[in-house]
């Protein structure tokens, strides 16, 4: 039987990861400039989550429905930091394709089903972003785990739609590619574009414009009229440019896929 | 790296035990947001492939025309906007170069196996607002089967090819680099071996009695006609075509299909009318009021089951198998990096990223409720696959902005990753992807049942 050392010594080998010591400390105040962003985002996913909680509980499909996408919205935008700093929340809240509960399993009963008897689902939601709410003032907030984040969600947002993308049934789908570039955006901007300008002006730029470009491209009116080739493309040039600004922020490269603790 | 192997085979034997109890399982396009109707099924998840034979790994290896020319057969970059949006690209359609017996698409096709290639989605400018759909055909041997297209309207297979791309799929004009590619791509495609014929098309070899009355049949003049059989048109020596159109009472003049391989070519008839061969015979016996006894029938029949026959027409879905086709397509960019082709070396990014952005979703991720186990191993194989993805596209970025030697260093950093530590680390989680038949199933069963509370009545 493979060992863990020898599959992290062939990861390693695969992917040519650097060891360096990472050299960020000024980069760690800017981290803290996440946080209230971070609240921010957790906070309206909470309190959508209790509304919708509330209005399924009322039997108001309707209220319940546009709750769901209030809260979602809030996640979303809070993916940068949810997959790498809680992974286990994380997987509980955002589990798929049938979860017992989390924002998927009630998605398909309020959008699908046309049903609001997601009370027992609702409650684990609200505990779920309760228990990571709680959590976020006293996180530790590393900038290598923050760039990690931003990395890999700028990669996930270049995956394929054709099979109508993450929230097909409620077709928010693009929205929530919306609010993840949104948070991508956010957390660079806050985090490593002042310094990054400082390292290296032309590589700020450049990742600028890609961001942009991004940005213009999720724009679209609707996921049918989204570039889904020019949208892969645009993600892979960001994250490889992310990951040219790591050196410069002496930072690791990402990693690419987030692993549970 | 030894010291992996008697794992790396203990989990390959574990992987084919399994693999016996698997089967294929469809997971329909579906919601309210896909650019495909809903209710589209394209047999992507289907755990066994078609096999695909060329013949030039008879003798040697694929050339770069050939490998160039899968690679475009397999990108939805050269057809048009629905399509490239959907992610469609000949290879839906044709897999692996035979048909595609499951594809159906609402609106677009009337039974699983065809398709209207005249119909609104794909080129409004070509629809003829008639639901024509025509079956997808099989393009093992098409170098011996001319014309093309059902009717036989085009002698030519390329200009049969431009016609696709151009007005089927609206896709840009191609390049005459990449018709000639695709064309000997295609015409590379082989039959699959047959031991039961011989030269000239004759039955060899251990046959049962019935197949050599089939084969009799096949030859024997019809009672009302006897400038007319079977054998006349499907001839025997010539991979069973004459290469003309014919009336047989199916609504017009389309050409002979060929017999070779096809058993596994249903539905048959230009408009995919017929599952079997027991309708097709007695479609014939009717219309050309041919006398057929009912064991007469089951001759022919047994006789075409003989002829049709192939070997090994299926083979099972795997990481191997994905790896082997995707390094085959990377071999383009070792031409066309030297040759500063930037447009190919897009086209190669853009396609073998695609493919493997596809396999990297065969590893399920943390989130998935499906599988629990092997939680490093996936990450780990995920985290590869993603790695090349972005090797990929460095080079492209490098091309683009006039860097060929940076582009040169990642393509060889992109060759030692393939050599042995991305397949070591695919095949480290192996058992716990959607190339295990358990995993499969469960995974799309989930799927399936998730998306059909979107049709419970409310």
């Amino acid at each position: 039987m493979i060992t863990v050392r020898v599959a992290a010594c062939l990861a390693l080998l695969a992917l040519g990861l650097d060891m360096r010591a990472t050299n960020a400390a000024p980069l760690d105040e800017a981290a803290e400039n996440y946080r209230p962003y971070m609240i921010e985002g957790i906070g309206q996913a909470l309190a959508g989550a209790r509304a919708l909680r509330e209005r399924a509980a009322a039997g108001d499909l309707e209220g319940a429905k546009q709750a769901w996408i209030s809260a979602r919205a809030g996640w979303e935008r809070s993916e940068v930091f949810t997959a790498g700093f809680v992974p286990e929340l994380d997987a509980q809240i955002d589990a798929w394709p049938n979860a017992d509960s989390g924002f998927h399993a009630i998605e398909a009963r309020l959008f699908g089903a046309g049903l609001v008897d997601v009370q027992v689902d609702t409650d684990a939601l609200v505990e779920h972003l309760s228990s990571l709410n709680n959590k976020l003032r006293d996180m530790p907030l590393t900038p290598q785990g923050l760039l990690d984040g931003t990395v890999r969600l700028a990669y996930e947002v270049g995956e394929s739609k054709a099979d109508g993308g993450e929230s097909r049934i409620s077709g928010t789908s693009l929205d929530d590619m919306r609010n993840n570039v949104a948070g991508i955006d956010f957390a660079y901007r806050t985090i490593f574009a002042p310094a990054l300008t400082a390292a290296d002006a032309q590589l700020a730029a450049a990742l600028d414009a890609r961001l942009k470009q991004l940005k213009a491209i999720v724009a679209g009116p609707d996921l049918r009229h989204i570039d889904i080739p020019a949208l892969r493309r645009a993600s892979e040039e960001l994250v490889v440019t992310l990951q040219d600004a790591s050196d410069k922020l002496g930072l690791r490269r990402a990693t690419l896929e987030a692993a549970s603790r | 790296m030894t010291f992996l192997r008697p794992w790396i085979a203990a989990l390959a034997l574990g992987f084919l035990v399994t693999s016996l109890s698997g089967r294929v399982m469809a997971f329909p396009v579906d919601g309210d947001q896909t650019t495909l109707p809903a209710k589209t099924e394209l047999d992507e998840d289907a755990l066994d492939k078609p096999r695909e034979v060329f013949r030039s790994e008879i003798a040697g290896a694929k050339s770069y025309l050939i490998n160039l020319g899968n690679l475009a057969f397999s990108s939805p970059a050269i057809l048009g906007g629905v399509a490239r949006q959907a992610g469609v690209s000949c290879e839906t359609c044709h897999v692996n170069g035979a048909g595609n017996a499951r594809f159906f698409m609402p609106k677009m096709s009337t039974r699983p196996g065809n398709f209207d290639t005249t119909g609104p989605l794909f080129n409004p400018k070509a629809d003829n607002l008639v639901l024509d759909p025509v079956r997808i055909p099989s393009l093992r041997g098409a170098r011996y089967l001319a014309p093309y297209g059902n009717d036989g309207r085009m002698a030519s297979l390329r200009d049969f090819v431009r016609n696709v791309i151009v007005n089927e799929f609206a896709g840009p004009e191609p390049s005459p680099a990449i018709l000639d590619a695709m064309v000997a791509y295609i015409q590379d495609i082989d039959f699959l071996p047959n031991t039961s014929l011989g030269p000239g098309g004759r039955l060899i070899g251990k046959t049962s009695d019935s197949e050599r009355r089939g084969e009799a049949l096949f030859t024997k003049p019809f009672r009302h006609d006897a400038n007319l059989s079977c054998a006349g048109c499907h001839i025997p020596s010539a991979a069973f075509v004459d290469h003309r159109q014919h009336d047989v009472g199916s609504g017009g003049l389309f050409k002979t299909p060929t017999l070779r391989n096809a058993d596994f070519n249903a539905p048959y008839f230009h408009d995919g009318r017929f599952d079997n061969y027991d309708q097709v015979v007695a479609h014939f016996d009717r219309v050309f009021d041919l006398g057929l006894s009912a064991q007469d029938r089951q001759d022919l029949v047994a006789y075409l089951t003989a002829v049709g026959d192939g070997a090994r027409p299926y083979e099972r879905d795997g990481a191997g198998a994905s790896l082997k086709e995707i390094n085959e397509f990377a071999t383009v960019l070792g031409t066309a990096i030297p040759a500063g082709d930037k447009d190919i070396v897009s086209l190669a990014v853009d396609t073998i990223g695609n493919e493997l952005r596809e396999l990297t979703e065969r590893y399920p991720d943390r989130k998935n409720t499906i599988v629990s186990g092997g939680e490093q191993q996936r990450v780990l194989a995920r985290t590869a696959l993603k790695q090349l993805v972005l090797t990929l596209r460095q080079i492209d970025m490098a091309m683009a902005d006039g860097r060929s030697s940076d582009a040169a260093a990642d393509y060889r950093n992109y060759r030692y990753l393939m050599a042995a530590a991305v397949p070591a680390l695919l095949a480290g989680a192996e058992p716990w992807s959607l190339f295990n038949p358990a995993v499969h199933d469960s995974h799309y069963a989930a799927l399936r049942q998730v998306m059909q509370s979107k049709h419970v009545s409310h």
